[in-house]
């Protein structure tokens, strides 16, 4: 596989332990690829690798060809939002944003045309006379944008830029910034804990876990066919219930199951919760995967609504629109899904 | 009310009292008519201000002291500040026994340096001399310029120097456009405090003034052990103000109790 | 970019070695030289000063003055550095900032300033004594300088401010809830502060209070001042030794002896900070 942006057996220890353990991720030109994972996975580190904030111990990292692997961060021409946006305290909003230009020896009237544009193009015209320590969280982040994209990168990195925002401005930033990428055409590296971030900005994704990459795919590919468990629980929710072999059949719970045999002697299978439905107890489901449970609690969470059921073998989420009816808390019921909907992994496959 | 309670704040006044009590009086007393170090004094008149005026070998002093702080400040700085980039910046092995090192003269007394430094500028024959008293004043002053400068270097808001590499600036562009202008209060501060630090430093002058170079800690150290009037209140009143406009500077800048703890 | 960095330490390293380290390695060379019978100094390798100092019942004695009046100093300025930093540590005044700076003005501003004050204060014709005598409480004025007296108040106003630092480093660890806790829980402001607060800071106190007796011990101007040649302690002697007598060996036997006593001191002074730390 060949990219604009391509790194190959990217490896990288801090004393004992291994952040980056042999990521090899190949980048198209203007497309967007988000690193996922939880905090302590490798992400950073290998963004940071990019830029040539980190020293690689192993791999190389190419850019349209050129190898930049051993290049400082200066001679990059790369754009990084980081997480705090670092933006320099000491400086106007206006400087802050020419000083890429500046280092570049743009001349001073370019500068100014370009630092204008960028900021029209975050919505800050205006503002070129303020101080970081002025702007709000929101506008920080934009200008830290502007300063990234003014300079006209190969790539734009982007480190957790929207987890210091609040849940409403985090929505609105994310479209901008998926629009600004888009229209701009520029190939992007993502990192983020934040699934609906991943999902919602990227073309695809890439999780990691450990410091190796689990699975690269579409935001479709990786929610609806994980490749690990791991990817099935980190991206979406999943109920995880426990099968176990009966003769030839398998169950769950209890209730033998309309299934292949895999062949292992015990595995977990994992179910996204509104994939399951409710249906009375007494009710015949036919060829669909079937358990049977009571009502514990029901929590109301606005467009839809989690019962949480207890069976036998624990408990599961059933996730369901609102506005239906409900069973009561208590009652009797099965929980009914499609074999399809499975999702199984070997043991230990974590 | 003030989140202490009555009974701490009261207890807090009556040591602040016991703080102030000697700065009070000795002001109060550069203003006596008398003769002695009476309190409180019979009359006021600003007759030992003109004393002082008057008094050549406390002026001498005086530009004695100017002179080597001074002088103490800006090699301090200069020696300093650089080290505290790299033990702050560095990613070298060693870095903090490098770090301990350069801060051991912290830890002991002047009366030991000030010792140290007689027996070995006696044999360079440095004790009395500018250079000599500004190289022992640079044993409280270079670690102190270390170890403020390596903290200030250190707190620099995160990720902000890797944000202008990024930009493209090179390794130097980046200390001198960002690194050096955020640090900047601090090393204003620290030049203040070095000089005051030169400036009121007197155990190691003690061992290394002579007749032919004292700075005026020793002069007033001296002339307390010979005279009892109030000629030194007047000129510690000066040295009070001036004291105090220092102080108020660093506090503004960075916060003196920042700067003088550890 | 770091591979050049450390070359910004070579004018540093130059400076502490040869203006630091050399005189204090020339200084440990000096205690084994010999002293003459007309005064003058006899390079050798020997251990005969080091012998003569210690057989001297004067070193006991200045040991002796040194330690005790470190000890009754420190106390002192714990018993008032403790409430003020409490006080700083709690007070939520728009005046803190200040309040802060002034306790450790003593810091700041020069010592025989200072040292004057309490002449001024304590002398026989001070502010105290002629309170005393206008009130009619005495008749003649009392001794407070010029003796053990004096020394003591001076060093526990010198020391202070070092300690209240140390002291409110230490608080800085100290949740404040807990403290509310306690009241929730029913303690009074008193029983909150005796069950909480103080087991908590013990640490930060040992600390404090090593420090003030380090630096009391070498504390010069102070017992030279306010002592007024009548209080002798070891930084005395090894001023007059170094300077008066210029007997090199002696005073460099006797600043390494106090040396050794105050390395031991800190070090005490960590162990029982850590100790109480559990």
């Amino acid at each position: 596989m060949t990219g604009y942006l391509e790194l190959t057996g990217l490896h990288k220890r801090y004393g004992e332990s291994i952040a980056v353990h042999d990521v090899s991720l190949a980048i198209g030109k203007g497309e967007a690829v988000a690193l996922l994972g939880p905090s302590g996975c490798g992400k950073t580190t290998t963004l940071r690798m990019l830029a040539g904030l980190v020293d690689p111990d192993r791999g190389t990292i190419r850019v349209d060809g050129a190898d930049i692997t051993r290049l400082p961060a200066h001679r990059r021409n790369m754009g990084y939002v980081f997480q705090s946006y670092a933006l320099f305290p000491h400086l106007s909003v206006a400087r802050n944003i020419g000083f890429g230009l500046e280092e570049r020896g743009v001349a001073r009237g370019d500068i100014t045309r370009r630092v204008g544009d960028a900021l029209a193009l975050v919505h800050l015209a205006g503002l070129e006379r303020r101080r970081p320590r002025e702007l709000s969280g929101g506008q920080q982040q934009r200008v830290a944008l502007a300063r990234a994209l003014v300079v006209h990168p190969s790539v734009l990195l982007l480190d957790e830029s929207l987890s210091n925002l609040d849940a409403k401005l985090r929505d609105a930033m994310r479209h901008e910034i998926r629009s600004i990428q888009k229209s701009l055409d520029i190939t992007t590296l993502f990192v983020t804990h934040d699934q609906v971030e991943a999902l919602t900005m990227c073309d695809r994704i890439a999780v990691m876990h450990r410091g190796r990459i689990a699975q690269i795919g579409t935001p479709e590919d990786i929610y609806e066919r994980p490749a690990a468990r791991f990817v099935a629980e980190f991206v979406g929710r999943a109920n995880a219930l426990a099968a176990t072999r009966d003769g030839g059949g398998i169950r769950i719970w209890g209730a033998a199951q309309p299934m292949n045999d895999p062949g292992w002697p015990s595995f977990d299978i994992l179910i996204r919760p509104q994939r399951m439905r409710l249906l009375p107890s007494a009710e015949p489901t036919g060829d669909a995967m079937r358990v049977e449970g009571r009502v514990l609690r029901r929590a109301f969470v606005g467009d839809r609504v989690e019962v949480l059921v207890e069976g036998p073998g624990g408990q599961l989420t059933v996730e369901l629109p609102s506005g239906g009816t409900l069973p009561e808390e208590g009652t009797a019921i099965a929980v009914a899904w499609r074999p399809q909907d499975n999702l199984i992994f070997p043991p230990d496959a974590a | 009310m003030n989140g202490a309670g009555r009974g701490l704040s009261l207890l807090a006044g009556g040591v602040y009292a016991l703080i102030l009590a000697p700065v009070v009086v000795v002001v109060a007393l550069a203003f006596s008519a008398d003769n002695f170090i009476v309190f409180p004094p019979s009359g006021f008149s600003l007759r030992w201000f003109r004393a002082l005026a008057g008094n050549a070998p406390l002026l001498a002093a005086l530009g004695v002291s100017v002179q080597v702080a001074c002088a103490v400040t800006l090699l301090s700085l200069v020696i300093g500040v650089p080290a505290a980039l790299a033990l702050a910046k560095g990613r070298f092995r060693f870095r903090e026994a490098l770090t301990g090192f350069f801060l051991a003269p912290l830890l002991l007394p002047t009366l030991i340096t000030g010792l140290a430094l007689l027996l070995f500028f006696t044999r360079l024959r440095l004790t009395a001399t500018l250079p000599g008293l500004a190289l022992g004043h640079m044993t409280v002053t270079v670690p102190f310029v270390i170890r403020m400068m390596t903290t200030a270097f250190a707190t620099l808001p995160h990720d902000i120097e890797a944000a202008a590499a990024t930009l493209g600036a090179a390794p130097w562009r980046v200390l001198r456009r960002v690194t050096l202008p955020l640090a900047l209060p601090g090393v204003i501060a620290c030049a203040c405090l070095s000089f005051l630090l030169s400036f009121d430093e007197t155990v190691i002058s003690l061992f290394l003034s002579g007749p032919r170079a004292a700075t005026l800690p020793v002069e007033m150290v001296h002339y307390v052990e010979g005279r009892t009037d109030p000629l030194i209140a007047a000129l510690s009143v000066v040295l009070i103000i001036f004291t105090l406009i220092v102080v108020v500077a660093v506090e503004r800048l960075v916060g003196v109790a920042r700067a003088v703890s550890k | 970019m770091n591979t050049r960095l450390p070359l910004l330490l070579l004018p540093a390293a130059v400076f502490v070695l040869g203006i630091y380290a050399w005189p204090t390695l020339l200084l440990l060379r000096n205690a084994f030289n010999e002293v003459g019978p007309t005064g003058a100094m006899i390079p050798a390798w020997s251990l005969a000063t080091l012998r003569d100092v210690f057989a001297d019942g004067f070193t006991l004695e200045l040991t002796r003055n040194s330690l005790l009046l470190s000890a009754s100093a420190t106390a002192l300025a714990l018993l008032l550095a403790y409430p003020l930093s409490l006080f700083l540590f709690r007070t939520n005044s728009r005046w803190r900032g200040p309040l802060a700076v002034v306790a450790i003005l003593p810091m700041l501003v020069s010592g025989v300033v200072r040292v004057f004050g309490w002449l001024a204060i304590l002398g026989d014709r001070g502010l105290v004594n002629s309170v005393l005598q206008s009130v009619g409480l005495i008749s003649a004025p009392l001794k407070l300088v010029f003796n053990w007296t004096g020394v003591t108040i001076g060093l526990t106003e010198s020391i202070m401010p070092y300690m209240t630092l140390a002291l409110l480093a230490g608080f800085g660890r100290l949740d404040r809830t807990l403290e509310e806790a306690a009241r929730s829980l029913g303690a009074s402001p008193w029983r909150g502060f005796l069950r909480v607060t103080l087991p908590l800071s013990l640490p930060a106190i040992a600390l404090a209070g090593g420090l003030g007796f380090v630096l009391s011990m070498s504390a010069y101007i102070t017992p030279k001042l306010l002592g007024g040649g009548r209080v002798f302690v070891l930084a005395t002697e090894i001023f007059e030794q170094a300077t008066t007598n210029t007997n090199w060996p002696v005073s460099a036997v006797l600043a390494i002896y106090t040396l050794v006593l105050l390395l031991a001191l800190l070090a005490l002074a960590q162990l029982a900070s850590r100790a109480l730390a559990r």
